[in-house]
């Protein structure tokens, strides 16, 4: 009995997971039926945008700002030691760019966008809104999913463009005053060794992060259950799970990328 | 015309409904009654086609739910109103805009006549003055007479209450269900109203059916059924503090 326990939870714990990625998929293909052709709720996706995107600006760039200060402080070391002052920009902006930038970020915006949404869409699924749309016949992936969904992905991406550059430019301040290396030589060591690939590679990461942080949101709020206890466990389910899923993501794209 | 046939529904391996057969004639106003748990708030989800039943056919006017494309089942929940035990209320949106809401998605009104529409039934349920206010700011009764208010606003030909008088003082639970029954007089749709103020129903509805472990076990006018004999049903009045074979 003692012996098949662990190999029971470890079943368990499969079919747990499966059923969540088995809902979370299910989720992802309604949404794209309702993106092509579009039949979202407009006026929903604006109050998305305006609330995940814009009210997000601030948190990320302080993120941000902190994470190229970071990467220089770490850098310094080594950059001291093997002489490569002239190599910094490409340094920073390689690490930023392709991976620190895409990644950290998410995690802020999946914190504190995801956790709202799966708390929001938790509390909506317990006191029998999402029935009460249905009932208007309106459809909840239609007026709740979708909009959310869209302005996600383009949140993240528009974020992240913007916060890697916030983290260069902190980035490029600190160099100049530790390490002595000038904004001219920052950045055109930057420019002159990154390609469009790179710049490429980042926006693709944050529309997938974008897109993984709304699914898995929306798929634990919608599927609440068990009143205020049900909506924080759901909320607690869809930050840990997006996180998880933006690091394997992460490692598959960077292994497909390059 | 609702018929529901032979309903089975298990969440989880629990049986919420269980060989329920109910039939709702055009125009009636059926009270529901039974112990917590028994399954009344399913039934309630099932007849407008929520909840998918696991067996079973829910026919409501002549559309069989279960078999219903999805146009089909929005043509049907369009002429449906449904009061939800939680009140639903859209907490984002104002008392006013709650209840217009379903004119706005629903109909092809004009916005001076949604506001006019809303604003009438904002005052039949005692509300005049609460338009500007957010559902937060409303007592449990006011809440509810908000959720009917959005409920009944389209004039749908099938009104289901869910326990809308459910922690209500008795006097506020009267006035709810008063104001049911105005509705059902007033428009002669059908109306299914599922309450735990077992005296106020059975003074109101027209017929009433008991709900016992997933079924009905009893139906009639409410006089017939406060003489019925079944053991469930006399222990069931006893137990709502109903005097057994009074008039109601």
């Amino acid at each position: 009995m003692s012996l098949t326990r662990p190999i029971r939870r470890v079943g368990s714990v499969f079919i747990d997971a499966s059923y969540e990625i088995g809902g979370a998929a299910r989720l992802l293909v309604r949404i794209f039926r309702r993106l092509v052709p579009p039949d979202l709720d407009i006026p929903e996706l604006r109050r998305c945008l305006l609330r995940m995107g814009y009210r997000s600006l601030s948190i990320m760039i302080a993120t941000a700002f902190v994470v190229g200060i970071i990467l220089v402080i770490q850098a310094f070391v080594f950059v001291d030691r093997y002489g490569l002052r002239s190599q910094l920009g490409w340094g920073a902006g390689f690490t930023t760019i392709r991976e620190l930038g895409p990644v950290l970020l998410a995690l802020m915006f999946s914190g504190r966008v995801g956790a709202y949404t799966a708390a929001e869409l938790g509390t909506m699924e317990v006191t029998e809104q999402v029935d009460g749309l249905r009932c208007l016949a309106i459809d909840p992936i239609s007026y709740l999913v979708v909009p959310r969904f869209v302005a996600m992905v383009i949140s993240l991406v528009a974020l992240t463009i913007i916060g890697n550059t916030v983290a260069l430019l902190s980035a490029s301040v600190m160099g100049d005053i530790m390490m002595d290396v000038d904004q001219h030589t920052f950045w055109s060591n930057l420019f002159a060794m990154l390609t469009p690939w790179d710049y490429a590679t980042s926006i693709i990461k944050a529309a997938l992060f974008g897109a993984i942080i709304a699914v898995t949101s929306c798929h634990y709020g919608l599927t609440t259950t068990g009143g205020a206890p049900g909506v924080g466990r759901s909320v607690n389910n869809a930050v840990v799970s997006s996180a998880v899923a933006i690091f394997v993501v992460d490692y598959l794209s960077t292994f497909v990328m390059g | 015309m609702i018929n529901l046939v032979n309903i089975h529904r298990t969440f989880d391996g629990e049986k919420a409904l269980d060989g329920l057969t109910l039939f709702v004639p055009r125009g009636t106003l059926m009270g529901i009654i039974g112990p917590g748990g028994c399954g009344k708030s399913t039934l309630c989800k099932v007849a407008c086609g929520l909840i998918r039943p696991d067996i079973g056919a829910v026919v409501v006017d002549g559309v069989d739910l279960v078999r219903a494309d999805r146009k089909k089942l929005l043509d049907v929940q369009r002429n449906c109103g449904v009061q939800f035990q939680n009140d639903a209320l859209f907490e984002h949106m104002t008392v006013l805009a709650n209840v217009e809401y379903p004119l706005r998605r629903l109909t092809d009104l004009g916005l001076g006549e949604v506001r006019a529409r809303a604003m009438e039934r904002v005052a039949m349920v005692g509300l005049s003055g609460f338009e500007d206010r957010y559902p937060n700011s409303l007592s449990g009764g006011q809440r509810r007479r908000v959720a009917l208010a959005r409920a009944c606003v389209t004039d749908p030909l099938i009104l289901i209450c869910d326990d809308p008088t459910a922690g209500l003082d008795p006097v506020t639970s009267r006035r709810i269900l008063d104001m049911i029954a105005g509705i059902r007089y007033q428009t002669g749709n059908t109306v299914i109203v599922v309450s735990s103020d077992v005296p106020g129903l059975l003074s109101v509805c027209e017929r009433t059916a008991l709900m016992w472990s997933g079924r009905i076990i009893e139906e009639g006018i409410p006089a017939d059924f406060m003489r019925s004999e079944r053991d469930e049903v006399k222990r069931f009045l006893d137990d709502a503090r109903l005097p057994f074979g009074g008039n109601g």
